[in-house]
């Protein structure tokens, strides 16, 4: 119907977005921001945490790594994968 | 006269872990033995941890990793490689530079380590805890025994006065008579 207003109600309740000011996004990766220059990658507990539960790495938008990390962390996972630390599938 | 430089390398061994619980001495002995055979001076090895493999590798489920860290010169590590992929009792091998590696590094605690320092502080913590309870059954059996050493004695001062009351009312009742 043309002119039909669809006002809410008074007693309708609205929905207000959540403010999160006291949420601070992070602007660096958790590698970068622990200034750890070298990923060990005996470290499994670490790089566990960057791998879906099928074994694959993480893309850096899901990981929030930067890309340097994100190539050390490649490497890092790779090499415990070689040694039969992590698995290439699962 | 050529001079040979040194660096410091890091290598982890992957060993059956059934054949490391049978003759660790004999798998240690054989990995020290491929890379004496390089000219390489180890500077420290030890087990880094005994877990299952996230996949079968040559059949293996489980697997014993050997951590040594050792200076060797930079063209015998192929030869280093070699040698372990052709021996039967090493699966795997992993040799990295140690450029970062610090003497303090080198210190840390490996998770054999950590699990060996669990178990030997959950183990003291057993005995101590049966310590306590043995110290706290004595305690209580001692109180048990000077519990019933009072109430022995109440019982006897009981009887005393009972005995006392009975030589009254006989003089009463004598009296009434």
């Amino acid at each position: 119907m043309r002119g039909q207003s669809f006002k809410k109600g008074p007693n309708k309740p609205t929905r207000k977005k959540k403010r999160r000011d006291n949420v601070r996004e992070q602007n660096q990766c958790r590698f970068c921001r622990s200034k750890t220059k070298y990923i060990d990658y005996k470290d499994t507990e670490i790089l566990g945490k960057l791998l879906t539960h099928r074994g694959k790495i993480f893309s850096r938008k899901r990981s929030g790594n930067c890309a340097g990390c994100q190539r050390k962390v490649k490497l890092a996972i790779k090499r415990a994968r070689f040694m039969g630390l992590l698995p290439f599938t699962s | 006269m050529e001079t040979v430089t040194k660096r410091l390398y890091e290598g982890l061994f992957l060993v059956d872990s059934g054949e490391a619980a049978a003759d660790w001495q004999g798998i240690n002995d054989h990995v020290k033995k491929v890379l004496e055979r390089n000219e390489v001076e180890i500077v420290k090895m030890c087990k880094w941890d005994e877990r299952p493999l996230a996949y079968p590798i040559l059949g293996r489920k489980r697997g014993t990793y050997i951590l040594v860290y050792f200076n060797a010169p930079c063209g015998k590590l192929g030869a280093i490689e070699r040698d372990a992929q052709l021996s039967e009792r090493i699966l795997r091998i992993l040799i990295l530079r140690g450029d970062h590696i610090t003497p303090e590094n080198m210190e840390k605690d490996t998770p054999a380590t950590i699990v060996e320092k669990k178990q030997v502080a959950s183990a003291s913590a057993v005995k101590a805890a049966e310590e306590a309870k043995a110290a706290a059954a004595a305690e209580a059996k001692t109180k048990a025994e000077a519990k019933d050493e009072k109430v022995s004695n109440i019982d006897e001062k009981d009887e005393a006065t009972a005995e006392n009351k009975d030589d009254g009312t006989s003089d009463v009742d004598e009296k009434q008579d």
